[in-house]
């Protein structure tokens, strides 16, 4: 009992400091900007951004993009990691079900800032084709989101019970929420049968799903005849792509929360090196599918790959491109191989520049392709051949991070970030049976 | 005494009328010296019978305006039936925007011809602020085109028609006549560009070609074009001499561009699948939910 | 006394007469003179109407400024305007011969469909298949394909292929989300960005709402944030017009027709299609993709004009001229 009060202790959620309140208002303010900007965007039109004819799917759609890869976490580490049987995972699962949540509500969101008729929302569910490949996506991305949260919410249960004991004295009303989240949980047998045969459901079925995520927006290009886009090779592409950008996303989070609420005890250097591993994992796969979709083409060098490919490597997007391939792949690859490299501090950073070359990657992907389509660019203005995007877009798209980072930090603030019950469990076993490997 | 009175009063009349009639025409070339600023309208017309059916005159009213040619829309034109030396109206059409309108005659009959059986017509515009005064004169004479039909002889079509006086019923020799087939905005020549009645006012047009129709069916039309005396006719055939269209739409097919309605099967039943496959164990989830809060400790 | 009764009488009535039909003359032509006198030169009838703009306020406008717009011929709907007309199949041929870039028939699209934005309808581009072959004109419309890639990505039935071949958009329904202009080989679909400023158009519009908003008068009005293209004016067909810019081509380079019926014809020619593509090697716009084109061009064999004459007139980052 000791054990589990000392657990309680570390684990439960905290009041934040004053760093806490002031990362959170920073975040707000960001938010309520890019609001205004969004209204400004509903007044005027989308000429407030710089989106045009031929440039017609601009950073809206690359954030997008990211935010769907990004969510991809919850079922690597959950489910995959469960899978095989990697016991290390046990500290990290909330974190990552917690970033899925945040990256997938916040996908929802951002592709309805892009549309440019939202009055018009409706209209994808009462007059929807099934044949299009954006109507799959209406209709995975909800289903992803309430998948995502009952991962987070069955192996909750328990965990708000024992914080509803723990504040019931010193915090009497979150408390009584935390009650009422727990669904009455006494740890009988009943509902714990109920709760690990949901979980081990889930678990499962959000494998399935999530791939399926992937895939549908892989499709969303490729199922276009342009340039770029047109590749059998984008959907697994996508999926290992969403493999990087999730365990670096987790990379990044886990070490800020690990230290700004002292969890090194529970999240150790061991964790980190089997994280590192994982990610190196992702990464070389990822670097194996980019071969195939940039250093294969040229091979036979067809005219329209040719100037596409040529506008990557040497052209208007060289720069980007080869800082997202150096620096968001290559370097970490080369880094994470060392054992040296997978230590907390040196993975924060390589988790940091991880994630940032995913989102501008898939800037890469977006944009580029629009701009050479198959009859030339005529007729317009000299503008309308580049695209970098507008203040008004800058704004939006910042605060759709900001968002997604809030709804992190709200979650972080009130939910135990490590799941208590569990942590507990474990350790009691470990005491039990010596033969099983931590 | 008396007639010399007469004669006195007659002379005031006159004095007077002369006086005001001067006042008329002065009053008059006011008018055209005020208003040097109107512009000219041209008339044109162009006579079409239909035979078994309507004649009309289509109208277009044209204005030279700084140059330009301009329609003159919305203007009222009379149509008058000048038989010897009367003007019998016979209505008023207007034209549309484009300056274009057309005065349909239900039958022949409804209009007079003078002693030469020469129908002689009148279109006229009053003039209004912008445009002068103008009027058109049409002269044209009946005629007719008859037994238009289709003969077989040794397997091959002819389309054949005779041109004849409505009237005498004789038949009208060496005018020359064009068969066509109607298509959506022009009609197609077929045969010969001149097709010249024979001493019985007929011609034998042979038709060969393989031109799709609706259903098989073809519309012929055998047309004396733009005659200085009897403008145009045509007289009008249909036959099923064509070959039957064969509709390539897929609008009532299931494919991946039809509206929802006629979604693949494929899709249909794929997607809709997985949707469940998914969903009714998601609904069983949440209804563990309520099984765990509701659960005897 | 009955005698001298009698002649009073008349000369009573004579004078009268007489009297009358002087003054009747006399005071027509006063009332001529001055009629004209008082009539004024300018064009203002000095009546006001009162209109409804688009946003709902109420204005006053000189009825002289207020252009009456052709209505169709048939008001009432002999088809379902999703379906099409009835036993028809629309194409377009185009002669690449003839073309020397005089761009009459983006001005008259332009003018005729209010196009305010900066991409015109149709596009004629200045082409160049490799360094040796030679350059040449390409008047580009919206393909209306017959496996249209546009219609197939469609999340929400805004755009729809119809019965008799044309591709038409509904722009009440559509949601902005441009995966039609994403997946448009052809790249012939342009978008509002913002409110579509179409000036005394709209005014007329709200005349006669209920005979346009419909997917046949393309740009009648657009709205902001959706989706326009050429719609092969069946607003001009249906009433047996040619659409505006094979109507208008000063060089007859485009025919339009009925590929059932084997015709197509402009202004002032009518040809069978079969036989027009045979004899002059017709083909159509990325055909290996698939999409089954509606509009074939014949190559630029015999051309009437010199390529460099044609460049004169080329424009390569305007297609729609603005107003001053």
């Amino acid at each position: 009992m000791e054990n589990h009060k000392t657990l309680i202790y570390d684990l439960a959620p905290r009041k934040f400091g004053k760093r806490g309140v002031i990362w959170t208002l920073f975040l707000v303010v960001i938010i309520i900007a890019g609001i205004v900007a969004y209204i400004d965007q509903l007044i005027k039109g989308q000429e407030v951004t710089n989106m045009r004819d031929y440039a017609l799917w601009g950073i809206y759609i690359s954030n997008f993009v990211f935010f769907v890869a990004t969510s991809f976490v919850g079922t690597v580490t959950v489910a995959i990691l469960r899978l095989t049987n990697n016991s290390w995972r046990t500290p990290l699962v909330r974190i990552a079900e917690i970033i899925s949540v945040a990256a997938i509500i916040m996908a929802g969101i951002t592709i309805m800032i892009d549309m440019a008729r939202p009055d018009r929302l409706l209209n994808l569910f009462i007059h929807a084709r099934l044949q299009s490949p954006i109507t799959w996506d209406v209709v995975i991305i909800p289903t992803y989101i309430v998948i995502s949260l009952l991962l987070l919410y069955f192996p909750l249960l328990p965990d708000f019970a024992i914080l509803k004991k723990h504040f019931k004295k010193t915090k009497p009303k979150l408390s009584k929420w935390y009650g009422k989240l727990s669904l009455n949980w006494k740890g009988s047998v009943a509902q714990k049968t109920i709760q690990t045969k949901s979980i081990k459901i889930i678990a499962i079925m959000i494998i399935p799903v999530g791939i399926l995520l992937q895939t549908i927006d892989a499709w969303l290009f490729s199922t276009t005849y342009r340039t770029g886009w047109d590749s059998t090779n984008f959907a697994p592409y996508f999926i290992s792509g969403a493999f990087v950008a999730g365990i670096g996303a987790l990379v990044t989070v886990i070490y800020v929360v690990r230290r700004v609420k002292k969890l090194e005890h529970y999240i150790t250097d061991y964790h980190f090196d089997k994280l590192g591993k994982l990610l190196v994992l992702a990464l070389l796969l990822y670097f194996y599918f980019n071969i195939n979709e940039y250093l294969i083409p040229s091979f036979t060098a067809k005219k329209d790959e040719s100037v596409h490919l040529n506008t990557l490597f040497t052209g208007s997007y060289a720069t980007l491109f080869w800082f997202v391939t150096i620096v968001g792949l290559i370097i970490p690859i080369i880094v994470l191989l060392f054992k040296k490299g997978r230590k907390p501090y040196p993975m924060f950073f390589i988790g940091l520049i991880v994630v940032i070359g995913s989102w501008w990657k898939r800037f890469v992907i977006v944009t580029p392709t629009l701009l050479h389509p198959f009859l030339p660019i005529q007729g317009v203005p000299e503008s309308w051949r580049h695209y970098f995007p507008s203040l008004h877009e800058w704004l939006i798209t910042i605060a759709t991070l900001a968002m997604a980072l809030l709804i992190i930090t709200i979650l972080v603030r009130y939910l135990p970030v490590i799941p208590i019950q569990r942590t507990y469990e474990e350790q009691e076993l470990l005491k039990t049976d010596k033969t099983i490997e931590t | 005494m008396k007639l010399s009175r007469i004669n006195q009063l007659h002379f005031r009349f006159i004095l007077l009328a002369l006086l005001n009639v001067v006042l008329l025409t002065s009053g008059f070339q006011n008018l055209y010296s005020q208003n040097t600023k109107k512009n000219r309208v041209r008339i044109k017309t162009n006579y079409v019978k239909i035979m078994d059916g309507e004649s009309y005159f289509d109208i277009r009213a044209t204005s030279k305006v700084e140059k330009e040619n301009v329609d003159v829309s919305h203007v009222d034109i009379l149509v008058y039936n000048e038989i010897e030396d009367e003007k019998i109206k016979l209505g008023t059409i207007t034209t549309d925007v484009k300056g274009q309108s057309r005065y349909t005659l239900k039958s022949i009959n409804d209009i007079k011809p003078d002693s030469t059986n020469t129908y002689n017509l009148l279109f006229s515009f009053k003039g209004n602020d912008q445009f002068k005064k103008a009027s058109k004169s049409f002269s044209f004479k009946d005629v007719d085109i008859v037994d238009a039909k289709v003969i077989t002889i040794h397997g091959i079509n002819y389309i054949t028609a005779t041109l004849s006086d409505p009237n005498t019923k004789n038949p009208i020799a060496d005018e020359s006549l064009g068969v066509l087939v109607q298509r959506l905005f022009k009609s197609l020549r077929i045969g010969e560009e001149f097709n010249n009645t024979d001493e019985n006012g007929t011609i034998v047009v042979p038709f060969e070609e393989e031109l799709p129709g609706v259903d098989g069916n073809l519309t012929f039309e055998i047309v004396l074009n733009d005659h200085d005396d009897y403008g145009t006719v045509k007289a009008l055939i249909n036959a099923p001499l064509g070959i039957p269209v064969v509709h390539e739409s897929t609008f009532d097919d299931r494919t991946l561009w039809s509206p929802r309605n006629k979604t693949p099967l494929f899709i249909l039943v794929f997607a809709n699948l997985l949707i469940l496959g998914i969903w009714i164990p998601v609904i069983y989830l949440i209804t563990n939910l309520f099984k765990i809060n509701n659960a005897k400790t | 006394m009955e005698d001298k009764n009698k002649s009073s009488r008349r000369k009573f009535l004579d004078k009268g007469l007489k009297l009358g039909i002087v003054s009747a003359i006399g005071g027509l032509g006063l009332s001529k003179i001055t009629s004209k006198l008082n009539a004024t030169n300018d064009d203002s009838s000095g009546e006001k109407m009162e209109l409804m703009t688009t946003d709902g306020t109420l204005i006053q406008v000189d009825s002289s400024e207020v252009l009456e717009i052709e209505h169709p011929a048939d008001n009432d709907k002999k088809y379902n305007v999703r379906e099409g007309m009835p036993n028809r199949k629309f194409v377009m041929v185009v002669d690449l011969a003839r073309c020397k870039n005089a761009l009459k028939c983006q001005s008259a699209c332009n003018k005729h469909h209010y196009i305010t934005g900066d991409n015109a309808w149709i596009k004629i581009y200045k082409m160049q298949e490799s360094k040796d072959t030679a350059p040449y004109f390409m008047p580009t419309t919206c393909q209306h394909c017959d496996h249209p890639p546009c219609v197939t990505v469609c999340p929400v039935d805004a755009t729809f292929k119809r019965r008799d071949g044309l591709v038409l958009i509904d722009n009440e329904r559509c949601i902005g989300c441009r995966f039609c202009m994403a997946a448009c080989p052809y790249s012939t679909r342009v978008f509002n960005w913002s409110e579509p400023d179409q000036g005394e158009i709209t005014l007329n519009m709200d005349m006669y709402q209920h005979e346009y908003l419909s997917p046949e008068y393309a740009g009648m009005p657009s709205l902001k944030g959706t989706v326009d293209k050429c719609d092969f004016c069946p607003h001009f067909v249906k009433n047996n017009e040619l659409p505006k810019c094979v109507e208008v081509c000063p060089n007859n380079v485009f025919y339009f027709g009925d590929k059932y019926e084997d015709t197509v014809s402009n202004s002032d020619e009518i040809v069978r299609l079969s036989e027009l593509l045979e004899e002059r090697a017709g083909y159509r716009l990325m055909e290996g993709l698939g999409t089954e084109p509606s509009v074939y061009y014949l190559p630029p064999k015999d051309r009437w004009v010199d390529f460099e004459e044609a460049l004169k007139n080329y424009k390569e980052f305007e297609s729609v001229e603005k107003p001053e």
